[in-house]
């Protein structure tokens, strides 16, 4: 099926995204698993899985749209030399990409394609709560100290 | 543990072909789908989960060796249009990155990081088999035919 103008764009923007939260998430889940929190790196590890199968599905979809899904591109992957900055890099991260989705939703609407808008809601839906996850994690170490927070990380 | 010398740029540059694999293999994998030829889908979907795995254990090795994996960089993706092109660029990124793991294991030995070397080792095994898979489905498109060879794609092996 062809796509409705602008879509195709609007989709591999969105790919790009993913495909850079795979690699921050997987690079966040190692670097976790290497200071002894195995409990994060299962956590990122998971997120890292949930990325995958995004763009899996929006290679999916602008393939049946008849577009070149764009799996060359790759935006800045952010690190941190501790637990809490990875958080805020990623935080950062998935309201960029919230920002980007809705976007994306609304030219979709626009353009009257809902199928492709349907799809796009479910893939908000599953950032919110990345981005609902990561804020509890920063008020959870505001909250009862990093190093009480941390100890709790040990263990899976 | 701290790193011979060499071996994190070594190990940086087998993760990006293992970031770059997964990429192109993963895209070949869905325009296979799209086409309908759901045995491939299967098999070269598995691919890009093999390259994924490596590049976790890379990711991990290097920073037990305290240096900074490199998931930044990308190589060049080369998408076939055809299924028989795309086998001829899988099987090029595979025999570049048997290259890389050969020279791979050779510094290892000269440097005397063991470890290294058999975490290569172990996936220069991986890589001769993807070879030679595709290899086989190159001769069997020249045995058999092209059609015949992708009628037999459209089913999902048991």
């Amino acid at each position: 099926m062809k796509a409705k103008e602008g879509v195709v764009d609007f989709l591999n923007k969105v790919l790009t995204l993913e495909l850079t939260a795979v690699h921050q998430y997987l690079l966040h889940a190692s670097t976790c698993g290497n200071w002894g929190y195995a409990r994060l790196q299962h956590e990122l590890h998971e997120m890292a899985t949930e990325e995958t199968g995004h763009a899996s599905q929006l290679i999916d979809h602008i393939l049946y749209l008849e577009g070149s899904p764009n799996v060359q591109s790759l935006g800045t992957v952010k690190s941190g030399p501790n637990v809490s900055k990875l958080f805020e890099e990623d935080l950062k991260f998935e309201v960029e990409d919230a920002n980007l989705l809705r976007e994306a939703i609304a030219h979709s609407a626009k353009v009257g394609d809902y199928t492709t808008r349907h799809k796009l809601e479910d893939m908000i839906k599953e950032t919110d709560e990345h981005i609902d996850w990561f804020e509890t994690q920063l008020r959870a170490i505001k909250q009862v100290g990093a190093e009480n927070y941390l100890s709790e990380q040990i263990k899976k | 543990m701290k790193a011979k010398e060499g071996i994190i740029d070594l190990l940086n540059k087998v993760l990006t072909t293992n970031l770059t694999a997964i990429n192109q293999y993963f895209v070949h994998a869905k325009m296979c789908e799209n086409w309908g030829y759901e045995r491939l889908h299967h098999h070269v979907c598995k691919r890009s989960f093999d390259e994924m795995k490596d590049a976790d254990e890379v990711i991990e090795h290097i920073l037990y060796l305290e240096g900074v994996p490199n998931m930044q960089r990308l190589g060049t993706i080369q998408v076939g249009e055809t299924v028989p092109e795309q086998f001829k660029l899988d099987l090029k990124a595979e025999q570049e990155m048997l290259m890389l793991y050969a020279e791979g294991v050779t510094h290892c030995a000269k440097v005397g990081d063991y470890t290294t070397r058999h975490m290569l080792e172990d996936m220069q095994k991986d890589t001769d088999g993807h070879i030679d898979w595709i290899e086989m489905q190159l001769e069997l498109i020249k045995q058999v035919g092209l059609e015949k060879y992708l009628s037999e794609q459209i089913h999902k092996e048991k």
